[in-house]
């Protein structure tokens, strides 16, 4: 219960008691999320030594219960194969794509929402029609998606000089000059939109590995330099495309190769013309992993609360370590998923990794969710989805609570405060981590009612809750050179009979990289136990 | 015997007093009347409540001992404020808190009372030195002349030409000024005159200002009041609705917007829903909105009906509709047939669910849904919405859909119609005249393409007939399809092209 100290719980109800009617409390905060001592364990490896209590023979072994690894436990429960154990080091599962509880809703803790995929994503369409997120298809076979999960206008709108505005490109003042600028960034999207390569592939596929050879070299150059090779240096259109960049990445524009900025406009098609969807629910990303979870019915073979503390790769064999009872397991796979962070894995392997340390860098990121007693208003644009300072480093928040039926009528709302801790090499990034993990309960509450204070004013005293979550590697940054470069190769190729497979040795930090590559990892183990799935699609097979 | 100035100033006082003291009794009780409904009720109870706080006041004019210069501007500057917001905020009071009797009665009490105050301190300011009788006389004199100049004033001039807002707020600022003016000339009676005196200038600035923008709050506010009595007021959890009766006319308003009237709604309904049923003879049928049981009349003119699903996200119209005496021989006691089975929930919600669940499907669908006037509607009206639509149809079914008006709101009934089309309903607009609403617009749907009608069934109507069924799917050269762009859940495209359609429009007109 370390981690869930309750801030002012005591003073709250000596201030309520003493002030009248209609005065609040201040809110109750608790750190949720991953627990940054249990990563500290595996690092300085206190877990790695002891007395085995039990043994567990099994065909696969998937290590990680996010997207990755419950997308391999669906994928391999689909193809027929009972016998898998899932490991999972934190007492919940979802990884980056966790969902969490206020007493007003459910909210993301981190991942929360799915572009509807672009066509050709035969495997991922089958996943969301198997969840009921695909209704149907239409006489074009198109699919049908469910409205309850499409996040629904007003999706965005930006907050400057004091109100806010529709949208995320800050358009209220621009000159002729940066209107034309942004016409252009338009117009160059418009000509390489649903182009394929000489190869005949997209030039920007999902999963990533998928897309032409063509414009490859562009992931050499950062999409800052990429912008300023096109003349455009417009503040406000650098500001727009920064933002994506850092929601998207948690990395900023000089920071994101130009080939994954690209990729996040282009790889599901320009958004005014695909005629998609956002997806989201409540709880965010968390509801599509706890759907293959439920899908793939592990039973008891799903361990939370399970440390891997030690991975020897060539005899299959893993050691697990369940903190809450002092219980050790030795684990004899015949093939194990990867599906945790692949920089984790460095420091539990017997002998060498042969990915150098540091050669993956990860984003930290900080994410709060607010139960607040009124949802917030302002001058100007009403209450959108995503709702996005222009000044700060906060991406702003989104409302978890936006697609809630309208015959619930609920008062209050929740929002989800979401902030990538940028930074340019490793030293700096080392360093927004400290600052991350070092911040205790209050520091970082205060932050955060602090951010959203500058957009609503009044906002503090209607907070009641806040669940904050520190993220110490949230997610891969796709830097110049990360994509198609010799670390990634490196980092994903197999080592004996264990396959990475999160989404960061994809090197995009996306829900659909990281199904794919659970996916993939699937059927390759199936492959190498000498199983077949007859239902394989085009798409999950390697590009 | 001659006047100071300062008695000439105090004896015009109790005419503006006396005069703005009547007027906001007399617009509290007007908007109690308006708003409440039961005219004799309300406006026994408001002047009630009103004398008897003036008898409250002029009872407590015996503790003001001192300073009386300076309370009876005080006294003034509360019933500026209170009085002359008064209207302004009893509109926006009905339009959002769930009883408005209790502001009403608030600010009736206050300003009574302050009334009832001033007229004592005034005669023992204007006695002071004279005989009682003179004081008495002179006075009550005023007082009942600004009584009588009230009277006619706001029937004949205020009322008509300014509206409730502004003259409420025109006498708020003519209170205001006699503040201003005491303050002023009685300076050497006041403890703090410049306070004062700033306090009444910044109230007549921000009343005078109101004046300037009233406006426009008039306009917000106008939309709340209706051509006839209320009989019936309630606001439920979602909306306001409002009953009003003229003769034989009852008429049901949603937040102020009309939604029929009974005179005529027999046209809306009856080119609701028979068109639709044209050669069919439906054993399922489903209502989408629809609370007060008028389509599900219509329906039930229909033998083989077996069951009819009317989703209504408002518990509160339902109920109403299906036990008030008057509206239940309206629609006919509609929602109490035992075909008949009532769902208060989200249409989008309940249609998803339905879908997900496999549940039967339908052969006609009724959607009429208010205006899409918020993005809460708006999302009834969407490529999604209609997706579901299709989907809880069966093979052979057929819709309606209520699509606004092609006359007063030309995109959005054709972006609804290239909305249906996009869900692959093969829609078929058309329209007819509902006076009450002006030229309104429906659209036929079907997931399989279907001719269009052309003999309707052997059911009793008032207004259709074989003759002018073709005709009402002809649309005259003005209104050929504007250039629109389909209605998405995550644009919500629609919620704009309404606004701006009724936005060009010279009055409001249609459902709202």
């Amino acid at each position: 219960m370390k981690r869930r100290e309750f801030l002012g719980a005591t003073a709250g109800t000596v201030a309520s008691a003493a002030c009248g009617p209609g005065q609040h409390s201040p809110p109750l905060s608790e750190f949720v999320g991953p627990d940054p001592e249990r990563g500290h364990h595996l690092r300085e490896g206190t877990w790695r030594e002891g007395p085995v209590h039990e043994t567990i023979h099994t065909e696969v072994a998937i290590v990680g219960g996010g997207a990755a690894g419950s997308a391999a436990a669906w994928r391999l429960r689909r193809a027929g194969l009972g016998d898998v154990h899932l490991f999972e080091l934190e007492d919940d599962v979802g990884g980056t794509a966790r969902g969490g509880e206020l007493p007003r809703s459910r909210h993301p803790l981190g991942a929360h929402y799915l572009p509807t995929p672009p066509p050709g994503c035969l495997a991922l369409e089958r996943l969301l029609e198997e969840l009921g997120v695909i209704l149907g298809r239409d006489a074009r076979g198109r699919p049908e998606y469910a409205p309850s999960a499409i996040a629904a206008a007003p999706l965005e709108r930006h907050f400057g000089r004091g109100r806010w505005y529709e949208g995320l490109y800050p358009a209220a003042g621009e000159t002729a000059d940066e209107a034309a600028q942004w016409a252009r960034w338009h117009a160059h999207l418009r000509d390489l939109d649903g182009r394929r390569g000489a190869d005949g592939r997209p030039l920007f596929a999902i999963p990533v590995a998928r897309s032409s050879a063509e414009l490859r070299h562009l992931d050499a150059v950062s999409f800052a330099a990429y912008l300023d090779d096109l003349g455009l240096v417009s503040e406000r259109l650098r500001w727009a495309l920064d933002y994506a960049c850092r929601d998207d990445y948690g990395c900023t524009l000089a920071q994101t190769s130009a080939f994954a900025g690209l990729h996040h406009f282009l790889a599901r098609g320009l958004e005014e013309t695909r005629g998609g969807f956002l997806l989201t629910w409540p709880e965010g990303n968390a509801r599509l992993v706890r759907g293959m979870l439920e899908r793939a019915d592990l039973g008891d073979r799903l361990h939370r609360g399970a440390a891997v503390v030690a991975v020897d790769p060539h005899a299959g064999e893993l050691r697990v370590h369940r903190p809450a009872d002092g219980r050790r397991l030795r684990v004899h796979a015949r093939a194990i998923l990867w599906a945790a962070p692949r920089f984790v894995l460095g420091r539990l392997l017997v002998g060498a990794d042969p990915l150098p340390a540091g050669a993956l860098t990860y984003a930290p990121w900080l994410v709060a969710s607010v139960d607040v007693r009124t949802a917030p208003r302002g001058i100007g644009a009403r209450l959108a989805w995503d709702n996005v300072p222009l000044a700060g480093p906060s991406l702003g928040y989104v409302v978890a609570t936006h697609g809630e039926s309208v015959d619930a009528r609920r008062p209050g709302a929740v929002l989800t405060y979401y902030e990538p801790l940028c930074g340019d090499g490793p030293a700096e990034l080392a360093a927004q981590r400290q600052r991350l993990l070092a911040g205790d309960l209050s520091t970082w509450s205060d932050h955060v009612v602090a951010a959203l204070a500058a957009m609503h004013p009044g906002i503090a005293s209607e907070i009641s809750r806040i669940a904050v979550t520190r993220w110490g590697h949230a997610m891969i940054r796709p830097v110049p050179g990360l994509l198609f470069g010799e670390s990634l190769a490196r980092a994903r190729a197999p080592i004996g009979r264990l396959r990475p497979c999160a989404a960061d040795v994809a090197g995009l930090p996306l829900f659909e990289e990281a199904f794919y590559q659970g996916c993939g990892a699937a059927l390759a183990a199936l492959a190498d136990l000498g199983r077949n799935a007859p239902d394989a699609l085009a798409d999950e097979l390697p590009a | 015997m001659s006047a100071a100035p300062g008695t000439r100033l105090l004896l015009a006082s109790v005419l503006v007093v006396a005069t703005c003291g009547l007027v906001y009794e007399l617009i509290a009780a007007t908007m109690a009347s308006y708003l409440l409904g039961d005219s004799v009720t309300q406006w026994s109870l408001v002047i009630g409540v009103y004398l008897s706080a003036m008898g409250l006041g002029s009872w407590l004019s015996k503790f003001v001992v001192k300073d009386l210069h300076a309370r009876f501007v005080a006294v003034q500057l509360v019933i500026a404020v209170v009085g002359g917001l008064s209207a302004v905020a009893l509109f926006y009071g009905y339009a959002y808190l769930a009883s408005v009797r209790p502001l009403l009665f608030s600010i009736l009490v206050i300003v009574g009372t302050m009334v009832g105050l001033e007229i004592p301190l005034l005669m023992r300011i204007v006695g002071d030195g004279q005989e009682l009788k003179d004081t008495v006389a002179r006075v009550l004199a005023f007082d009942y002349v600004g009584a009588l100049l009230a009277s006619l004033l706001f029937p004949l001039a205020l009322l008509p030409h300014l509206g409730l807002v502004r003259t409420s707020l025109l006498c708020g600022l003519f209170n205001a000024a006699i503040a201003l003016a005491c303050a002023r000339v009685f300076r050497a009676h006041l403890p703090r005159p410049r306070a004062l005196l700033v306090q009444a200038a910044l109230i007549c600035l921000g009343l005078a200002g109101g004046l300037v923008f009233g406006g426009r709050l008039e306009r917000l506010a106008e939309r709340e009041l209706y051509d006839a009595p209320v009989i019936f007021s309630e606001k439920t959890a979602y909306q306001r609705l409002s009953i009003t009766r003229s003769g034989d006319d009852i008429r049901l308003y949603i937040d102020g917007n009309l939604q029929f009237a009974s005179s005529d709604e027999h046209r809306y309904h009856e080119a609701l829903v028979h068109p639709a049923l044209a050669g069919v003879n439906p054993r399922r049928a489903l209502v989408l909105g629809g609370g007060d049981g008028l389509a599900v009349r219509e329906l039930l003119k229909y033998s083989a009906l077996e069951r009819v699903d009317l989703v209504d996200l408002d518990p509160g119209m339902t109920r109403l509709f299906g036990r008030d005496p008057l509206l239940v021989r309206i629609n006919h006691g509609s929602l109490s047939d035992p075909r008949v089975h009532v769902h208060n929930a989200d249409a989008m919600r309940w249609l998803e669910e339905h879908v997900r669940t496999g549940s039967e499907v339908y052969d006609v669908a009724v959607v009429d849904l208010p205006d899409p006037n918020n993005f809460s509607l708006g999302k009834l009206y969407t490529g999604s919405f209609y997706r579901l639509l299709r989907r809880a149809l069966s093979p052979a079914g057929v819709g309606v859909v209520q699509a606004t008006s092609p006359y007063l709101a030309p995109r959005s009934f054709w972006c609804v119609v290239k909305t249906l089309a996009a869900a692959e309903l093969h829609p078929r607009p058309y329209h007819a005249h509902v006076p009450s609403f002006g030229d309104w617009g429906f659209v036929l749907v079907s997931p399989a393409p279907r001719p269009e009608p052309t003999r309707l069934a052997d059911v009793p109507l008032r207004f259709l007939d074989d003759a002018l069924l073709p005709t009402l799917f002809v649309f005259p050269r003005d209104q050929r399809p504007p250039e629109v762009d389909t209605n998405r859940l995550n644009d919500q495209l629609l919620v704009h092209y309404y606004e701006e359609d009724l936005r060009a429009l010279p009055g409001r007109g249609g459902r709202g």
